[in-house]
Formats: C-alpha cells, structure tokens, sequence
C-alpha cells in the first residue's frame, strides 16, 4: 500500500477545497439572483457588487497573511479608523496634501503594523493579545485626535473610489491586481513559502532555522499596508474620516478568510479564496438586498454561511 | 569534526547534562546511546544551535564556535534528522525536501517544476517509491520517515545527526538507509547515530558513546564492547531477562473475534481471535494494513465490510465509543499527537478516559484524581516528580506507561497496543513489556502490533502475520520465530491461501 496513484490534479483540488466550495455557493447565488430579479442580472449591478467590495477585500488581503502563519491581526479595525481620519483631517481640503498624506499614511500604517509584529517576536506573547491591546491603543490614539469625522478631501480625491477605468471601477482593478501579485508572491517567493511553512509548524521553522522573525514581521506590516489603502478607499468614498470607520473591519475581515479555505490554526489556504469570500460576502447581500429583507438577515446570513463553509473544510480525521 | 568538552544544561532545577564531553571524527558512524533522559536529546539540540549550554565549549571544524541559533549551525554544515520529525504536514513532500534550499529559477523565483524535478531524483537514489506532489501529511509514517532522511541529501553537509531513524521504518528501508549513510561516511562526513536498536549499531558504527543521566559513561570502538557490556552500560545493571516469561497458550477463552473485516485499498477479508491472558502480535512489514485492521476492529477507521464478536456476542462493528463502553482500549502508534493531552499533567492524562471514577456530582475531584494518580505512578513505575508532573516534560517512556496506564483503567477485555516501545529505550522497554504480562495475567486479551522481530518473538504468545492487507498466516507457542513470521510477512499473498 506504499504508492496510490494521486493525480497532481486532485492534489491542487484537495489543497483548495475552499475556492471550490466558494466557487460552488457563488454560481448558486449567481443564478438565484438572476431568476430573482432583472435588474440583478445587469452590468452595473454586478459591477456595484464587485466596487461595495473593494474596502473588505484590501483589509481582508493583508488578515489572510497574518492568519496563514498562524496568527491574527485584530488592530484593523481601529487602524483604519485612526489611518482614515488623519488622511482627511491632515488634508483638510488642500490638493497638494493629497499626495504626500496618502504616501505618509501608507508608511504610517506599515510602521504600526510592524510594531505589531514586532511585539509579537520580542514579547512571545500571542498575536491575538498584541493586536487586540495594539487596537485598543490605536482607537483611543484616534479618539483623542478627534471625536467626530476630521477634516475633508477635495472632490478630485473621489475618483479613487468612484472613478473607473475601461468603464471597471478603478478600486476593483487595484484589488485584482494587488491580489495576483499577492498570489504569486506565496507561489514563487521564498518568503511566501516560509509564511506556509510557520504556519504550519512554528517549533519546526525554529529548528530549520528559517526566518520565522522576518516572516512574522512582514505580515503585520503588510497587514498595516492593507489597512492604509482601506483606510484611503474609505476616505475617497465617504469624502471624510471619522474615528469609527473601521469598526466592523476588524471581524468582517477574517469572515471571507475562513470561507475561503485558509484554515485560522495557518499554514493552509491562499488568498484567491479570500478574494472569491469577499465577493460571496458581497453578492450574498446583493441577493438579499433584492430580496427587499432587513439588512439585519444580512448579517445572520453572513453568520451561517461562515460556520457551514467552515465546517465543510474541518479535516476529517484519519484515525480515532 | 566536532568535539565537545565540559558541556552543562539545566531546565528549571533539572540538570540534563552535567559536564559531558563527546567527540565526532570526519568519516566516521559514532553511535550514541543511553536510556530515556540520559542527555541525547539535549546533546543534539545543542550541537544543532537548538539550545545554548550553561557551560562547557563547542568546537566545530576545528574552530571553537557559540551557535545563535539553528540557522548558524546549519550554515556551517550540521544537518539534524530528529526523532519528533520537522515535516510540515500541508506542504508537498517535494516542498518540505527543499524547504530553506528553494530550487529557485529566473529572478530567484522558485522553479516548481525543477522542486518536483530534483525532489524525485533524490528520492530515486534513495531507492524509496514517493510521489514528490503528496502532501506530507497523506503519508505514511516509514515514508515520512524516508522524506524526512532525504532532507539530509539535499546540500553538503559535514557532521550529519541522526535521532532513532530507524523507529518506524521497515528493514528494507533501513538497509537503503545504512546504504546512504556508508556512502556519505566514505566521503567523509562525520555521522552521529541515535538508536535504541543495539543490533543496528553494532551492524553500522564504528565507535560507541553511552550516556547516562546527563552524564558521559564511556566512549570506545564498536569492536571492543559487546551487546550485554553496552546494555549494562546504559542502565548501570546487568539485564538478563528483558522480556517476561510467557505463560504458554491454551485454555484462554477467545475474547473478541474479528471476521472479514476489510478496509477500503487498506485491508482485505482479515479476521483474527483474542483470547483472555495472551498477548497476540500482528506482525507485517509497515503498510501491510496491521494498524488499519486494528483500528477497524476498535471502531476507528470505517470498515466496508466485517463483523466483531465479544466474548461470544455479535456486536458487528462499533464505534469507539462503543468499544471502549465494552471494554476496549487502544494504544495509538502517535502518542504524542493522537494520545497524551502534552500540556496537562499525570493525573489528568491518566483519568481522562475515565472521569466517571473521579467526577462527584459532576464536579472533577483533584484529591481523588491525584490518589488515582499516584497508585498508576507506583503501579507502573512511572517516573515523574509526582501527579502534577506536566506529561509534556517527561521522557518517552514514561510518557507511554501513562497511557497504557490509561487505557488499561478502562479496558476490562481487550488492549491493542501499537508500536508500544517505538523510541523508547531498553530500560523502559523492559517495565512496558512487564506492565504487558501483567495486564495479560490479569486476564485481559491483548493485541501489541509490532514492526520490530525480537519484541514479537519475545512476547507474544500467538501472533497473525499480514502481508498487503490479507492475514497470510498465523503461528503459535512454540511455532513462533523471526524466520517464519519473515516468509509469512514477504511471500506472496496468492500463495498464502485463506485463512480461515
């Protein structure tokens, strides 16, 4: 019994159950919709699906990497909320801002990140504790910078968020894209590699003297990036920063994580599932949005589809 | 090549290593011995940078060196094959074989296609038949096992550890094992060798260091000791029995009878009888299908056809749940990821299978749970400072008798043991074989699986060869040698006929 066949084939479908089972409930809705409504079936419906998306699949880009080495980062939330509400209240309506506050915000956000990353090597404690005490510090940071939304961006700032491109909005495109290179930088990087590899067995990477502090490092930090282009999305949308912005980010982002097959204990997964959870998440509240329900369901909805995509990618044991 | 001298380690109060000094010469296989907690462990972790000594100098190449960390021994050629593998169970076999060494092709991108390429050469010359693109943990464990070997392949290196390679693997794989190790030693790589099996180190290495709690016994060529001074070396008394007298067969009543029980690729129509104080063994090469069968009998593993009798009741197959209500226990081959809960202490290891005998009012009673505890502790001799004693700290034998301990509270009938004594050295082998005879005389029916020849030769009292999933055969009493249960594990199935 030492050698059954095992086509490569059924071994990628086996790693990426998650995208599979995603795919499957994102075609399911797909026609449930369609027959539902006309006005669901057309272009910019589906491209309003795709562009509500944009805020969750950037923060939910960078969680996929802190969750696949094992770790979590719950600072998002509060991130956010700090990184958008000094990009409009740093602005404050100068176009000449805009430029050197967006590069400053995006530093910001990855020295914060870092910081995270940084405790957590230093301190051994979990991650789940440093992010969680790191957002804490950063909404009361926040709220002592201001208790209400902060300053304004001139109208020119909006295309980020409402301008498109070969008529697709211009912050879906920068997520595909920023998603392809995530992608192939776990595939083909050595780093990626190393990502998979602590998450998978963390006293492991220690004994193979892989750099398990520069992979830890990295992912807080890009997970800061992350939250610095959300946070920049969420200004051009809503024209202003206010301290309670990112609020809901912090859970909402892990939700499309585990629907998308990345296992929370890390060291499996990828971020293509993460994409397609995102955008599960945001057809699903289209669909009920046409079905004229509370958006109250929304969240419910949201609550089982997570508990029975989970339960679909439990491994089942071997033995005992 | 490596020389150590005065090295001390202590972990919280405990010394692991006082003082020792040990040596290592380019070319040669220098075996290094010593019961459970004697310092080999501790000794490897800090040649491979995985620990730092309190005391005492590494030389290294001739060069004194102070390692930072795992990645700086490495560096400077060290390569660690440790006992608890460092496989990484979601990456592909090809993946974890160059984890670290990335074959990596334009912009310094990885080259999946040369990974899986180079992967299988390596394996190839190794002579071991595994698909570079399986995930590792869809593995066997002989076959992680050779995975795990053929990382020390991958790039030059110039001292090369070994911790129980052996353990898991089958002779045949051992031989391509020591075929690979001779050819690295002819090339002047300095090699330590773990094993508790003696015959292997008197078949390979050229010298012989014994420790013994944390202490340096002695250090000689493999030409001048012989297998009796070595084993009075390692335990400090002379061994003359290490396998209890068996009772001889007959007379016990059949137990758990276990008819055409087949699982899916694994096993095909086997059946097998239990009988009340004997010990019956399932020997086979590894992948014959012996734990699966088993564990099909116990309820573990879904079997596509079979049925189980209980002391003459047909009960067809259980759940383990069910068995274990009946009187059932299973020892797994993986006691660390399938049976002791690492972080909690003896006392609640030993009563987690049956809290009933310690739950008042639904409440868990600790003083009666520590009572409990310690007569398992003195029962079973197990050594630990006491009931409180975190399992994760202790040696692995004595990690072992806290779960036979276990399941020996709870099974009144039938105890299948895997791989009872894999990495566990002659002393406590001795105390698990004792705890075995005992538990057999107490009247329960034992199945001890077994991949090593002398440990079912010297214990079982009936044992049932398996050979690709099919019983070849079954031998008794005095019938029972290595040579004749070798025919029955290596001849071909066809010719074994139906066993009845």
């Amino acid at each position: 019994m030492s050698t059954i066949a095992y086509p490569r084939l059924r071994a990628r479908v086996g790693r990426n159950r998650g995208v599979v089972v995603v795919i499957g409930l994102l075609v399911v809705l797909l026609v449930f919709g369609a027959f539902l409504s006309d006005r669901f079936r057309t272009p910019t419906n589906l491209l309003n699906i795709v562009e509500q998306s944009t805020g969750l699949a950037l923060v939910s880009l960078g969680q996929t990497l802190t969750i696949l080495t094992g770790g979590i980062d719950l600072s998002v939330g509060s991130m956010i909320s700090l990184l958008s509400t000094l990009t409009s209240g740093l602005i404050a309506g100068n176009a000449a801002m805009i430029l050197p506050v967006a590069v400053g915000v995006v530093l910001l956000g990855m020295v914060i990140g870092g910081l995270n990353g940084l405790l957590v090597i230093t301190l051994r404690i979990h991650p789940l504790i440093v992010t969680l005490g790191m957002g804490a510090v950063l909404q009361g940071v926040v709220l002592l910078y201001s208790l209400g939304p902060a300053g304004k961006v001139p109208p020119g700032f909006t295309f980020v968020a409402y301008g498109k491109l070969f008529g697709i909005p211009i912050g879906a495109i920068v997520v595909l894209v920023l998603f392809a290179l995530v992608a192939g930088f776990l595939r083909y990087a050595r780093l990626g590699r190393y990502i998979y590899a602590v998450g998978d067995d963390d006293e492991g990477a220690k004994l193979m003297g892989l750099p398990r502090a520069r992979v830890i490092l990295f992912v807080y930090a890009f997970s800061g990036v992350c939250c610095a282009l959300t946070a920049l999305y969420l200004v051009a949308r809503f024209g202003v920063g206010q301290p309670y912005t990112g609020l809901n980010y912090t859970l909402a982002s892990i939700t499309p994580v585990v629907v998308g097959g990345t296992m929370l204990t890390g060291g499996k997964g990828g971020v293509l599932g993460t994409l397609l959870g995102v955008y599960l998440i945001s057809l699903l509240n289209n669909v009920l949005n046409f079905m004229d329900v509370s958006t109250h369901y929304q969240l419910i909805a949201q609550g089982l589809i997570v508990i029975a995509a989970v339960s679909i990618y439990v491994e089942k044991k071997k033995r005992i | 090549m490596l020389k150590l001298t005065g090295i001390s380690k202590g972990f919280a109060g405990v010394q692991a290593l006082s003082g020792i000094n040990f040596d290592v010469r380019a070319g040669e296989i220098h075996a290094l011995v010593g019961e459970n907690g004697a310092g080999k462990s501790t000794t490897i972790k800090i040649i491979a940078g995985a620990l730092q000594p309190d005391a005492g100098e590494i030389a290294f190449d001739g060069k004194v060196v102070s390692w930072s960390g795992p990645a700086d021994a490495k560096a400077a050629g060290i390569h660690v094959i440790y006992q608890e593998f460092v496989l990484f169970p979601h990456l592909t076999v090809a993946e974890n074989i160059f984890l670290g060494h990335e074959r990596r092709g334009r912009f310094g991108l990885i080259d999946h296609d040369r990974t899986r390429r180079d992967a299988a050469d390596l394996l190839q010359r190794l002579g071991v038949a595994i698909d570079p693109d399986k995930i590792v943990s869809e593995l066997t464990v002989a076959d992680q096992q050779m995975v795990e070997i053929s990382k020390a392949l991958v790039h030059k290196v110039k001292l090369l550890i070994l911790d129980e390679p052996t353990a898991v693997i089958s002779g045949r794989e051992a031989d391509l094992l020591f075929a690979r190790l001779a050819a690295l030693k002819a090339e002047g790589v300095a090699i330590v060798y773990v094993s508790h099996r003696l015959e292997e180190i008197f078949q390979i290495a050229d010298r012989v260091t014994v420790f013994k709690d944390g202490a340096h016994v002695a250090t000689t060529d493999i030409g001048d000791v012989n297998r009796e001074r070595l084993i009075s070396l390692m335990v400090g008394r002379d061994l003359k029995d290490i396998f209890p007298p068996k009772r001889g067969t007959g007379g016990g009543k059949v137990t758990l009878k276990a008819e055409n029980v087949s699982v899916a690729g694994r096993v095909r129509n086997a059946s097998l009888e239990l009988r009340a104080g004997e010990i019956t063994a399932l020997a086979g090469m590894v992948g014959a299908g012996r734990t699966e069968f088993a564990m099909a009998i116990f309820g573990g593993l879904p079997a596509s056809s079979g049925t189980v009798w209980i002391d003459g009741e047909q009960v067809g197959m259980l759940s383990p749940a069910q068995s274990i209500r009946r009187g059932m226990g299973f020892v797994t081959e993986d006691r660390k990821g399938q049976g002791l809960a690492m972080l909690l202490d003896v006392a609640a290891n030993v009563t987690a299978a049956d809290l009933d005998a310690v739950t008042r009012r639904g409440v868990i009673d600790r003083r009666r749970e520590n009572q409990i505890a310690r007569e398992e502790i003195e029962k079973y001799r197990i050594a630990c400072r006491g009931p409180s004693t975190p399992v994760a700290t202790m040696s692995g034998g004595n990690q072992q008798k806290v779960i036979v301990a276990r399941w020996a509270r709870t099974s009144r009938k039938v105890l299948v043991l895997d791989e009872p004594t894999r990495g566990v050295d002659v002393g406590a082998k001795t105390e698990i074989y004792r705890i075995m005879r005992q538990l057999a005389d107490d009247g329960i029916a034992l199945l001890m699986i077994s991949s090593e020849l002398p440990e079912v030769v010297g214990m079982a009292d009936r044992v049932v060869v398996m050979r690709e999933g099919v019983v070849s055969g079954e031998l008794a009493g005095a019938a029972i040698n290595e040579a004749a249960i070798m025919r029955l594990a290596t001849q071909h199935p066809s010719a074994a006929g139906s066993h009845p």
